[in-house]
C-alpha cells in the first residue's frame, strides 16, 4: 500500500500553492511542506470538498470558514486512505463506490419519473379538485367579473330586450333541474365572429355571435349551454387555475437552477400537459351537459346535431380550430353524447315555441344576414 | 527547487528565465537575484514567488527538474472546463427526485450541488475554484427575503382590494409596488454577486465584492429612467456602467478588478445594430453581442493583468443554434450537455494576459448575507458571475 503521496497545500492566507508530501499515519496525515514545515493532521478533523467524480482533484480541509486545504490528483489515494484508516477515515469519499453510483441514479431517475407521472395523472388533478371545492362562490364571481370584462366588454355585447328574455327562458328551462345553486348564470352575446363558447368562473356564460350563427334550433343553443353551464358547476376554471399553478411549480422542480432555453422548452411541454386536463374538463362538461338536458326534458337531437355541425365543419373552417383544439376529438364526443341520449324521455318540450330561431339568433344588430 | 521565472529589476515584470528583460531588455544576469529561491523560505507571506506549477498534474513523482513555465508575461492564461454532461445530468436527476420528495426544500441544497460541480470543474492555472455556500445558507436567505420583501409586495397587493379601497389608493398601491420593485431589483443584483463571490475561491483564496448597494440603486434608478427618456439611446450606456460597478467593486483576495471602458464606445455600434439586426431577422445580434463581450472582457483588468476575449458572431450565432437545435431535437434531455459545452465556449475565448503575481495575494474575506440571493431567486434573476 502506498503511504506516500504528493500533492499541494494552501494555507488559506496567500495564494501560494506550496508542494508537500504527504504520509499517512496511523491517526492522520503527516504533510511535510517544501518551505520544511510539517503539519499534521488527524482524520477527524479533515472534511472533503472535492474530488467526488472522476478526474476532479480530491480537496482536504481543514479549519474553520477559511480553511487550510490540500490538494491531491489521483483518486488512488483516497483508496490508500480508506484501506490504511478504514473507521477514521469513514466520513472520506471513497472513489470504488463510484461504480454504484450509475445505478443508483438510474434508480433516482425511474422514481422521478414515477412520482411525477403519478403527480400529472393523479395527484395534481385530486387536489385541484379539492382545492377548487373550498374556492368561495363570490371569489369565483370576482374571477369571472374580471374575465368577462376583459373578454367581453360592455360595448362589444348584443342585448336586445325581446331577443335577450328568449334566450333567457332557455336558461332557466335548463337550471330548473338544479334546484338551488349558489352560482347566478347569465348569457352574455358578444359581437365576434369567433365560433366559440366559454364559460367564466362564477355564471357568466359567454356566447360568440359567430356560435350563435351556426346553431340552427333553440335546442342547438341549449346543448352549448348545458354544456357551459356544467363547466360553472363543476369549477372547471378554478380547477384549471390550481392545474395550471401546481404544474408551474412541478416544472419548477424538474428544471432546478436552470433558466433560459431549457425553461422555453419546459413550458411548451406543460402547456401541452395542461390540455389532457382541458380535455378531461370538456368530456365531463359534455356527459353532465346531456344530462342536464334530458333532466330538463329538452329534445337532446339539438346538442348532438350541433356537435355533428362541428364535427363537419372541422378541419374546413379555421374558425372552428380554436373552439375544439383543447376539446376531445369530434367523433369521439358525438358517439358519446349518443350513448347518454339513449335514456331520453319520450315527448321532449319545445323550446321557444312560436318563434322562428333564424330570427331570435339575429341579436346583433351588425351581424351579417346570411342564413 | 529551481526558480522557473524571474523578476526584472528595471521594470517589475514578471517573465520567463532569460538573459535579458523581455520588455525593457535589461539583463538580468541569474534569475536567482531575482526570485529568490523559494526551497528555504518559510515566511511566504510577501516574497515574489512564481506561482507554482500546476496542482493539478498528473505525474505525482516528478524528477526536480525545471517545470513548464506557467507565468511567463508573454503567456495567456486561460480558464479550462473539465465537467462533462453526463454527470451533470446525474446530479441533476437526484436533486430533481429530492427536490419533489421534500416539496421544495431540497432544491437549495441542490442549487449548491450545481454551483459546487460547475466551480470545481473551472480550472485555472492547474488549480481549480471552490464553491463554498450551503444549502441552510440559501434556505435562510431565501426565508428573510420573502420576509422583507415579498410580504410587504403581497400586503400591498392584496389589502387595497380586500378594503375596496378607491381607484386612487390602488393606483397609489400600484405605484408604490413598482417603485419598490426599482429598488429591490438592484438590490439583490448587488446581494447576489456580493454573496456568490464571497462564497468562490481559487487556491483558498475569497473573491470578494465591496461596493455598496445604494450607490448601485442609485446608478439603477438613475439609469433606468435616462434609457425610458431616451427611447433606450442611453442603454447601452447604463449596462456598461452596470458592468463597471459590479466588476470595479470586485476583488480576489486583497488585489482588485478594474474595468476603464466607456458606455460610449459601444452606443454607435448598439445604434447600428438595431436596424440591423431588424434586417437580418435578429442575426446580426450575435455580432454586436460579440462586439459588446470583447468590449467588456477587454477593458477588464486585475491587478496588473489585463483580460482578453476572441469571441466571434460567428462562433455565438453557432453556438446558440447548436444549443438549440440539441434541446429540441432531444426534447430538452440535452440541456446539461448544453450547460457544459456553453461553459467550455465562454472560457475558450477569454485569457488573462500580463505580468501576474498571483504568490503575493493574500486573504482578505468578507462576510455576505445571502438575503439578496434569495430575493434574486425570487425574481427569477439569472446572474452569472463575471
Amino acid at each position: 500500500m502506498q503511504t506516500e503521496w504528493h500533492g499541494h497545500y494552501l494555507d488559506g492566507r496567500t495564494a501560494l500553492s506550496q508542494r508537500a508530501t504527504i504520509y499517512l499515519t496511523e491517526s492522520g496525515l503527516r504533510i511535510s511542506l517544501e518551505s520544511g514545515r510539517s503539519l499534521s493532521w488527524p482524520y477527524g478533523e479533515i472534511r472533503q470538498t472535492q474530488g467526488f467524480y472522476s478526474g476532479e482533484q480530491i480537496r482536504l480541509e481543514r479549519g474553520g470558514e477559511i480553511a487550510e486545504a490540500l490538494l491531491v490528483s489521483e483518486e488512488d489515494f483516497l483508496i490508500s486512505l480508506h484501506q490504511f484508516a478504514p473507521k477514521l477515515a469513514k466520513h472520506l469519499h471513497d472513489p470504488r463506490w463510484r461504480g454504484k453510483r450509475a445505478p443508483l441514479i438510474l434508480a433516482a431517475a425511474a422514481a422521478t419519473v414515477g412520482i411525477v407521472a403519478a403527480l400529472y395523472f393523479w395527484g395534481i388533478p385530486a387536489l385541484a379538485a379539492i382545492a377548487a371545492a373550498r374556492v368561495p362562490v363570490s371569489w369565483e364571481e370576482r374571477l369571472g367579473e374580471a374575465v368577462i370584462s376583459h373578454l367581453a366588454p360592455e360595448p362589444a355585447r348584443c342585448a336586445d330586450p325581446g331577443r335577450s328574455r328568449m334566450i333567457e327562458t332557455i336558461m332557466t328551462t335548463l337550471t330548473t333541474p338544479l334546484g338551488r345553486s349558489p352560482y347566478r348564470f347569465r348569457v352574455i352575446i358578444v359581437d365576434q365572429p369567433t365560433v366559440n363558447a366559454l364559460a367564466a368562473p362564477g355564471g357568466p356564460i359567454v356566447i360568440f355571435r359567430g356560435l350563435l350563427e351556426q346553431t340552427r334550433s333553440a335546442e342547438e343553443l341549449a346543448g352549448v349551454l348545458a354544456h357551459e353551464i356544467q363547466h360553472i358547476l363543476k369549477r372547471h376554471s378554478t380547477r384549471a387555475l390550481f392545474e395550471h399553478a401546481s404544474t408551474g411549480l412541478l416544472m419548477a422542480a424538474v428544471a432546478g437552477d436552470v433558466s433560459g432555453i431549457a425553461a422555453f422548452g419546459l413550458e411548451t411541454a406543460r402547456t401541452l400537459g395542461l390540455l389532457r386536463y382541458s380535455r378531461r374538463s370538456e368530456e365531463e362538461a359534455d356527459a353532465e351537459g346531456m344530462r342536464l338536458l334530458l333532466a330538463a326534458g329538452v329534445d337532446p337531437a339539438g346538442m348532438i346535431a350541433f356537435f355533428e355541425t362541428m364535427e363537419k365543419k372541422d378541419g374546413a373552417a379555421p374558425a372552428l380550430l380554436a373552439y375544439l383544439s383543447t376539446h376531445p376529438g369530434a367523433e369521439q364526443r358525438v358517439e358519446k353524447l349518443r350513448t347518454i341520449a339513449q335514456g331520453a324521455r319520450q315527448k321532449p318540450i319545445r323550446l321557444v315555441p312560436n318563434y322562428d330561431w333564424r330570427e331570435i339568433k339575429k341579436i346583433c344588430p351588425a351581424a351579417p344576414k346570411k342564413g | 527547487m529551481v526558480p522557473f521565472s524571474m523578476k526584472c529589476p528595471k521594470c517589475g515584470l514578471i517573465q520567463a528565465r532569460n538573459p535579458a528583460c523581455k520588455v525593457c531588455g535589461t539583463a538580468v544576469g541569474q534569475a536567482g537575484e531575482a526570485a529568490p529561491s523559494s526551497g528555504a523560505a518559510a515566511p511566504a507571506a510577501r516574497r515574489v514567488e512564481p506561482p507554482p506549477a500546476p496542482a493539478a498534474s498528473p505525474l505525482p513523482k516528478r524528477p526536480a527538474m525545471p517545470l513548464p513555465i506557467t507565468a511567463g508575461a508573454d503567456e495567456a492564461r486561460r480558464f479550462t472546463f473539465h465537467g462533462s454532461g453526463g454527470t451533470l445530468l446525474g446530479i441533476h436527476t437526484v436533486n430533481v427526485l429530492l427536490t419533489i420528495v421534500t416539496l421544495g426544500i431540497y432544491s437549495f441544497w441542490a442549487r449548491v450541488r450545481m454551483r459546487g460541480y460547475l466551480l470545481s470543474q473551472t480550472e485555472f492555472e492547474g488549480d481549480r475554484f471552490a464553491y463554498h455556500g450551503t444549502g441552510r445558507e440559501l434556505f435562510n436567505g431565501s426565508l428573510k427575503a420573502g420576509l422583507i420583501f415579498g410580504l410587504p409586495l403581497a400586503l400591498l397587493n392584496a389589502v387595497p382590494e380586500l378594503l375596496d379601497a378607491g381607484n386612487a389608493v390602488k393606483t397609489a398601491a400600484a405605484l408604490l409596488i413598482y417603485g419598490l420593485f426599482m429598488v429591490f431589483l438592484p438590490f439583490a443584483m448587488v446581494g447576489s454577486r456580493r454573496y456568490r463571490l464571497s462564497r468562490t475561491s481559487w487556491r483558498s483564496i475569497r473573491f470578494s465584492f465591496r461596493g455598496r448597494v445604494l450607490d448601485f440603486i442609485k446608478l439603477f434608478i438613475g439609469g433606468s429612467l435616462l434609457s425610458l427618456v431616451t427611447l433606450g439611446v442611453y442603454y447601452p450606456i447604463f449596462e456598461v456602467r452596470r458592468y463597471a460597478f459590479m466588476i470595479s467593486h470586485s476583488y480576489f483576495g486583497n488585489e482588485k478588478f478594474e474595468f476603464d471602458g466607456q458606455g460610449r464606445d459601444l452606443l454607435w455600434s448598439y445604434l447600428a445594430a438595431v436596424p440591423l439586426s431588424l434586417l437580418t431577422l435578429g442575426i446580426y445580434w450575435f455580432w454586436f453581442l460579440a462586439k459588446k463581450q470583447r468590449y467588456l472582457m477587454d477593458h477588464t483588468s486585475f491587478a496588473t493583468a489585463r483580460f482578453h476575449s476572441t469571441v466571434t458572431g460567428g462562433a455565438l450565432c453557432l453556438l446558440y443554434l447548436m444549443n438549440l437545435v440539441l434541446l429540441l431535437v432531444t426534447l430538452g434531455i440535452a440541456w446539461p450537455w448544453v450547460v457544459a459545452r456553453t461553459t467550455r465556449f465562454n472560457y475558450a475565448y477569454i485569457s488573462l494576459e500580463g505580468a501576474l503575481d498571483v504568490a503575493a495575494i493574500q486573504q482578505e474575506a468578507q462576510t455576505a448575507s445571502a438575503t439578496g440571493e434569495g430575493l434574486a431567486g425570487f425574481l427569477d434573476l439569472d446572474l452569472d458571475l463575471g
